[in-house]
């Protein structure tokens, strides 16, 4: 099992395309990706859309990734590239 | 692994949109369908429309149709093509009860996946100042 950490440094947060885009990435490794606010009880499974819509992580937020799985340090890298890059958008 | 078919059935263009949206966020719906029926409809032809809807997305798993008021029009012609195990129906449809169905990978009975959609569409609505309120306990 391996941790890390990431913060939603694009502009809209996590919102639906972003979201969108963050599980199927996610659903591509076969490690569990539990994502959990830091600032509250709230946590979600990584490869399932309304999970992660239900985080409602807004810009600035701060997440726990936790990955448990063969490939887990591919996709706890991957995850933290995706948020650091905003999911491809500009701001 | 073959699917649960879904079909939205609708007033005006809300199914459509619906499901464009659904398709926006989750990819691939080639399983699910839409029919939006109009105002001024016949009755007959929006029921032809109904049944050609439900077949098209049946494959022997069972097809989940979700109409947009109960009561209304859409339902009440949805209504006469449920079958047990073969065509269940689950009113009141919203985006994340779309999203839920199109996304679903996982091989549960059609009853089941009607009972997650259904708790789908009522735990996505919130009253967001309920939100903010300092937390009490629940």
């Amino acid at each position: 099992m391996l941790e890390g950490r990431t913060k939603v440094v694009n502009r809209l947060g996590l919102h639906a395309r972003a979201a969108a885009l963050l599980v199927r990435r996610a659903g591509a490794f076969k490690s569990s990706i539990i994502l959990a606010r830091t600032d509250q009880d709230a946590s979600a499974n990584a490869k399932s859309i309304l999970s992660v819509l239900g985080l409602a992580a807004s810009f600035g937020t701060e997440l726990q990734i936790t990955v448990d799985g063969d490939d887990e340090m591919q996709a706890l890298e991957e995850i933290q590239t995706l948020f650091a890059n905003r999911f491809g958008e500009s701001a | 692994m073959k699917r649960i078919g879904g079909v939205v059935v609708s007033h005006g263009q809300v199914a459509n949109e619906l499901l464009s949206a659904a398709e926006t966020v989750v990819g691939d719906v080639s399983h699910v369908t839409a029919v939006s029926i109009g105002w001024h409809d016949d009755v007959e032809m929006a029921k032809d429309q109904v049944e050609r809807a439900i077949r098209s997305v049946s494959n022997g798993k069972g097809v989940l149709v979700m109409t947009d008021m109960f009561g209304g029009t859409p339902t009440n012609i949805a209504a006469m093509f449920l079958k047990d195990g073969e065509v269940e129906m689950v009113t009141g449809v919203n985006l994340p009860m779309v999203v839920k169905l199109a996304a679903n990978n996982k091989d549960i009975s059609l009853s089941e996946l009607a009972r997650d959609v259904e708790e789908q569409g009522k735990q996505s609505i919130y009253r967001t100042a309920a939100l903010l309120e300092p937390q009490k306990s629940k």
